[in-house]
């Protein structure tokens, strides 16, 4: 066989992409997958075993998709509809928007917890807004609970939501809308024939975006619930900082990965397969 | 035809300071074709989609078939549309495009899968029902949207420049086979266009439009023999305009001097008015046999098949163009020919709106 398959030579432009990933990211990743499944020097699966044997571990776990679940869909309510506000919007008013929605990102997620844990305290704006408006008859701390965690977290990640969603609803032609309205389509029809499956390969990696961040939140769920409540990214930090015990800590740190791969893979061929059908 | 099938009142529309609709009224019957003539940013477009409810007017009505429809949504309409770009859905194949419209009218399926078919017949794209729309031509494309709109049975169907994405040949062919499909099916239309020939070979009526107004209603012949405006004058077909004042008034008919000499045409003016004479090539004939006589110089002949254009330039700078059957024997470039035509064939118009 001659060289029958010549590289591309525009290939190599990634090149540098893909040596500073294979040192900062590949290589410790290697460590880490091989740290998970080795016993004192020897290959082995008891880890997992171990691991998935353990009905704290189920906890976590479930913890983990629950939250990053709800998360997404709470991201999804209300990134939806904004960034459908924002593909129609002309001139200043879409600027606004898309300021609104990029400058928050610049502010770090610390201070954005740190800025929750104020806002959910017992005697903080909501709690004040709601006995305020009679809603509750006594104040109530949103603080470290399930509720408050996933208030805090959408708020962080919704952009992710909204500019996929938006990038993709941009493209479509404004005359399909109207062509399905002078077809006999009432507005709902509309959205739900039209718009909606047009915009389905955008909701697809918003989700996609959204659930890996919201599964492998860290910071946040320290902030904003405690220790009481432990997922799959809480549990590694801890294990490797805390409790020292690095196989545990491997262990997780691989579970949580592949079940975001998961996610983000499978989300991706869904979105081919739907971008194929547009 | 006070009273029509679909009448406009008044519909006016401004875009901050721009009137883009100022006033139009529209009034046509059941079965009727009619063409929105005028170059872009004239209103056509706007005025259609004023009549599809895809736009509010600032001001005047829009009935359709005895109802006031002005404030209700497209939806509610009956009106269907063909875009320009067609705005086919890209998510649905051929066949699911032209369902789409019965099934969100929540049409019972048995009847649905029949329709589309027959729709689909019509415009001869039945081999192509489950094909994807990307996978489609323009001219397919355009069947496709015209199939898709007259199958819910619209009462009026509206078609924004369908033909302009594509070559001049399939153009022609479409146009013929649009115009017997609307008859067959019977349907009203309005027809947007900025291309006169596609205007006059479909339409019963034009409507030439020009700065938000429409400047003339009538059929394409009527519009051809005797335009309203010096604007209707320009915009269909060719035509001779020559600049002039009123010298002399009487008994309906006036005396014009233009640069060319002294012209006579039907119409009431104060001496002393500023008007246009326009003239439409093939009256002029090449000899003093009429009143109104010019001598020019050939300056150019286009051979047209069947006839021929000369172009004529006056002593004075005027030009005058003259459709002729053949070449005159005598005719060489500079040659000075002798050219008439009648009173009854002179147009005349106020100057001061002169196009």
């Amino acid at each position: 066989m001659n060289s029958a398959r010549r590289i591309d030579p525009v290939i190599l432009l990634a090149l540098p992409a893909v040596l500073y990933l294979a040192v900062v990211y590949g290589v410790p990743l290697i460590v880490l997958l091989g740290r998970s499944v080795m016993v004192g020097g020897m290959p082995s699966l008891s880890p997992f075993i171990s691991f998935l044997s353990d009905p704290f571990s189920w906890t976590v776990i479930w913890n983990t998709v629950r939250i990053a679940v709800l998360v997404t869909l709470v991201c999804l309510f209300i990134g939806y509809p904004t960034a459908l506000a924002l593909a129609r919007a002309g001139g200043v008013a879409q600027a606004l928007i898309l300021v609104a929605i990029i400058l928050p990102l610049s502010v770090g997620v610390v201070v954005k917890a740190f800025a929750w844990q104020i806002v959910l305290r017992r005697d903080g704006v909501v709690s004040q807004f709601m006995t305020g408006l009679g809603l509750w008859s006594e104040p109530q701390r949103l603080l470290f609970t399930e509720a408050g965690l996933v208030i805090g977290a959408a708020n962080v990640f919704v952009p992710f939501m909204i500019l996929p969603i938006y990038s993709v609803l941009k493209l479509v032609d404004p005359r399909l809308g109207e062509a399905a309205a002078t077809l006999g389509a009432s507005p709902l029809y509309r959205f739900f024939k039209v718009a909606l499956p047009l915009s389905l390969p955008g909701i697809v990696t918003g989700i996609a975006f959204v659930f890996s961040m919201a599964a492998s939140m860290y910071v946040i769920p320290n902030l904003l619930i405690g220790d009481r409540f432990q997922t799959l990214a809480t549990l590694t930090g801890r294990s490797f900082l805390f409790m020292r015990n690095e196989q545990l800590g491997s262990t997780t740190a691989v579970v949580l990965l592949v079940l975001t791969v998961a996610v983000v893979v499978g989300s991706a061929a869904l979105s081919k397969r739907l971008g194929g059908a547009s | 035809m006070a009273d029509g099938f679909l009448s406009v009142a008044g519909a006016a529309k401004t875009f901050g300071a721009a009137t883009v609709l100022d006033g139009v009224d529209l009034s046509m019957s059941r079965g009727e074709f009619i063409s929105l003539l005028g170059p872009s940013g004239c209103g056509k477009t706007t005025l259609l989609r004023i009549v599809a409810g895809l736009m509010r007017p600032d001001q005047g009505k829009v009935a359709l078939d005895g109802e006031d429809i002005t404030r209700r949504p497209p939806h509610k309409r009956d009106v269907s549309v063909v875009f320009q770009s067609y705005a086919l859905f890209p998510h649905l194949t051929v066949a699911e495009n032209v369902a789409f419209g019965l099934k969100a009218r929540g049409a019972p399926a048995a009847e649905i899968a029949p329709a589309v078919g027959r729709f689909l017949a019509l415009v001869q794209m039945s081999a192509y029902a489950d094909r994807s729309i990307k996978a489609l031509s323009g001219g397919q494309q355009q069947r496709v949207a015209v199939a898709r709109a007259l199958v819910v049975g619209p009462k009026l169907l509206l078609l924004d420049e369908p033909f302009s994405a594509l070559d001049r040949k399939l153009r022609e062919t479409m146009q013929i086979d649009l115009k017997r499909l609307l008859r067959e099916v019977g349907t009203t239309a309005i027809f947007v266009t900025h291309d006169q020939d596609e205007a006059l070979t479909m339409s019963d009526r034009i409507a030439v439009m020009y700065k938000g107004r429409i400047e003339q209603l009538d059929t394409p012949a009527e519009i051809y023999r005797q335009p309203a405006t010096p604007f209707a004058l320009e915009f269909v077909g060719l035509s001779t305009r020559l600049p002039g004042k009123v010298t002399e008034a009487a008994d309906g008919f006036v005396t014009v001097a233009t640069e060319s000499g002294p012209m006579r045409a039907k119409g009431n003016f104060l001496p002393g008015s500023p008007v246009l004479i326009g003239v439409r090539p093939e009256r002029i004939v090449l000899d003093h046999s009429h009143v109104n006589r010019i001598e020019a110089r050939l300056v150019d002949a286009a051979f047209q098949g069947a006839r021929v254009q000369l172009h004529f330039q006056s002593p004075q700078g005027g030009q005058i163009l003259v459709e002729a059957p053949a070449l005159p024997a005598a005719a060489g470039p500079g040659t000075p020919l002798e050219m008439s035509w009648s009173v009854e064939d002179t147009l005349l118009y106020p100057a001061s709106e002169a196009a």
